[in-house]
């Protein structure tokens, strides 16, 4: 039986997490990989890999946040894909607004999937899990109002968004993750906005009965992850180079997994960013290495799945603290 | 959670059954508007004959998950479970075993995939959520992998008459499974000291447990009988498709989750009823043919879905609330 100890202790937190565990399986598959394949520890291939993480990692950001307060958010991938599709089309020729104002679209729509989603939650009272659920479908069907007309990117300062590599090695999107990440965790140690998330994350009778504004929190955590998803959706047709309706069908379940290993508890109150990002670097290189060395294209799902039920189920069995009856 | 109550109080029992008689309301005025709008095409028996078909197939799944989502858990993985059986079928009938033993191994194969959920969630205590999301990419993945990608023909007597065959020549099949599976998980639901037990669990595992219920039993076998029947889906649907395909069931338990919690479950667990679920199933069901009728394209059909799945469960809240403040 594990001791309760007294002082907080951000390592002894940090071991408490899933992702030690993750790290350990990291450190194997690392090096099967770079005995399966020489092009694998390469800095080509590593400049790559950071590159592709970007739209994920992006997301990740904004779903930590929402998770932490006790939410869900699975509407990201399709906010990401609006907020892609229509500033491509934006950026059509003959239609061709001056690119901030795409910028200042995207975050909009972003921003009011975030407001839809936490007003639907907070004032109906309806599940997170539902209430996004049922704008991920909507917001897909949106998407595709545009999909007759096939918009590409040809806009230099949007292309150039997620293709830079600073030095030619660090890429520009790496940066973008670390800043935004930085900044989250500056706001969730110093700002009264973080501890207020986590306190309602940890118990939200008690967070209401200690006065904080619960309903707008939470409103506001739904409009960082929509902002967030929207940043993703313009890193995403930068990549791409064109607007297409079902950019980012499937996302909200990758990036669940990174932000579930990376420590963050379903029900929320309990998570931090360092862990979300390792865990974010850890599953890109896997998925990565399985390519190079090979594997079957089918069997990497198998993989990814494993890894997934295997953490969780590790952590589940480290993290008992006493018999479980029930 | 307010809702929480206790099963059996005379109240929320009253409250239960006007939901559900209300969403039957909600479906005959659906059937009535389909039926006029799409006059010449919805009761012919092109149309008929598949829209019941495919409801079976979702209905057959969904009587069970509903037991797990009552219990205060959720299955992810049916999709996943669905493809995997149906390219295991297909297989096996490949290598020529007889239709029956097929029929047997795949039930069997759901049994496994859903004990190994319920031991996961149950013996490992891994949050349902995340665990039946490892588990759906680990069995779609097994399916893919089996069958190389590759949709391979499924043709045999029995597995043939699962999905297409018809009773008396008029009935077909599928619906026949569905109103057995319905039946059973009815009476159990609502009428057996084994219903009132994943009611009490959903409510309140932890009075549930002290007053002697074997919490994670109940949750184990939940999960157990939902893998058996979502495997059973998956061999309607080789039956209706004549193939087994790794894409088969793909998407569908957000469709199925979706009938379901329109039924009136919640997703916390310890309110929902099997009646409520069948008329979710088939509200969505006439709604999706009514819409393909109308000619309304694919992808739009989403944000219907999703509209009224939101529309609905705020219906539940703001009724739910009210109750609240009358009392």
């Amino acid at each position: 039986m594990e001791k309760v100890t007294k002082k907080y202790s951000p390592i002894m937190n940090f071991l408490r997490t899933p992702t030690p565990t993750l790290i350990g399986i990291y450190v194997v598959m690392l090096l099967l990989f770079s005995l399966g394949s020489e092009n694998f520890l390469t800095l080509q291939n590593m400049r790559g890999i950071f590159n592709n993480f970007a739209v994920f990692g992006i997301m990740a950001a904004g779903i930590t946040v929402v998770m932490i307060g006790g939410g869900f958010d699975l509407s990201v991938g399709s906010a990401a894909g609006l907020a892609g599709i229509v500033s491509s089309v934006l950026l059509m020729k003959g239609i061709e607004i001056y690119t901030p104002y795409v910028f200042i679209i995207a975050v909009l729509i972003g921003c009011l999937v975030g407001l839809i989603n936490g007003l639907i939650i907070t004032k109906v009272g309806i599940n997170p899990i539902i209430t996004t659920l049922g704008t991920l479908a909507i917001i897909r069907g949106v998407c595709y109002f545009w999909a007759d007309l096939n918009p590409r990117v040809y806009n230099l300062f949007i292309q150039n968004l997620g293709r830079i590599y600073i030095g030619g090695i660090f890429p520009i999107t790496t940066l973008y993750i670390i800043v935004a990440f930085a900044i989250l965790a500056l706001i969730f140690k110093f700002t009264r906005f973080g501890r207020d998330l986590f306190t309602i994350g940890g118990n939200e009778t008690l967070a209401r009965l200690a006065g904080i504004p619960v309903d707008r929190i939470k409103i506001i955590s739904y409009m960082i992850s929509g902002f967030f998803a929207a940043i993703a959706g313009l890193l995403l047709i930068s990549q791409l180079g064109s607007g297409r309706p079902e950019y980012g069908t499937g996302a909200e379940l990758e990036v669940l997994t990174i932000v579930v290993l990376g420590g963050v508890v379903v029900g929320g109150g309990r998570g931090n960013l360092l862990g979300v990002f390792i865990a974010l670097v850890i599953i890109q290189t896997i998925s990565n290495g399985m390519v190079l060395i090979d594997l079957p294209v089918f069997l990497r799902m198998v993989v990814k799945g494993a890894l997934l039920v295997l953490v969780i189920a590790i952590d589940a069995i480290r993290s008992r603290r006493h018999l479980q009856l029930y | 959670m307010a809702e929480n109550g206790p099963v059996g109080i005379s109240k929320k029992r009253h409250i239960r059954i006007n939901n559900t008689a209300i969403l039957f309301i909600i479906l005959t005025v659906l059937f009535a508007i389909s039926s006029y709008v799409g006059r010449p095409f919805f009761f012919s028996k092109l149309n008929l004959i598949p829209m019941i078909n495919n409801l079976s197939f979702i209905g057959i799944v969904a009587a069970v998950l509903t037991m797990v989502m009552v219990t205060g858990e959720i299955d992810f993985s049916i999709g996943g479970n669905i493809g995997l059986t149906a390219c295991l079928t297909a297989l096996l009938l490949e290598k020529g075993l007889p239709g029956w033993l097929v029929v047997v191994i795949a039930l069997a194969a759901g049994a496994a995939m859903g004990a190994f959920n319920g031991m996961l969630v149950t013996g490992v205590g891994v949050n349902s959520i995340i665990a039946t999301i490892g588990t759906m990419f680990i069995w779609r993945g097994i399916g893919y992998t089996l069958t190389n990608g590759e949709s391979i023909l499924a043709m045999n007597p029995v597995i043939d008459f699962i999905g297409r065959g018809f009773i008396f020549k008029v009935i077909p099949f599928p619906i026949v499974i569905l109103v057995i599976i319905f039946v059973i998980a009815y009476v159990v639901m609502d009428h057996s000291k084994w219903g009132r037990k994943i009611y009490a669990v959903g409510s309140n595992p932890l009075a549930s447990f002290l007053s002697g219920i074997n919490v994670k039993k109940i949750k184990f076998i939940s999960f157990l009988l939902c893998g058996i029947t979502a495997s059973l889906g998956g061999l309607v649907l080789t039956s209706l498709t004549a193939v087994g395909m790794p894409q088969h069931g793909q998407g569908l338990e957000l469709l199925i989750i979706s009938a379901i919690i329109l039924g009136g479950t919640a997703l916390g667990g310890g309110r929902g009823s099997i009646l409520g679920t069948l008329a979710g199933v088939f509200i969505l069901s006439v709604l999706y043919n009514f819409l393909t009728i109308m000619n309304i394209y694919y992808f739009y059909m989403q944000i219907v879905q999703g509209t009224v799945l939101i529309l609905v469960v705020s219906a539940y809240e703001i009724r739910q609330l009210m109750i609240k403040k009358r009392v």
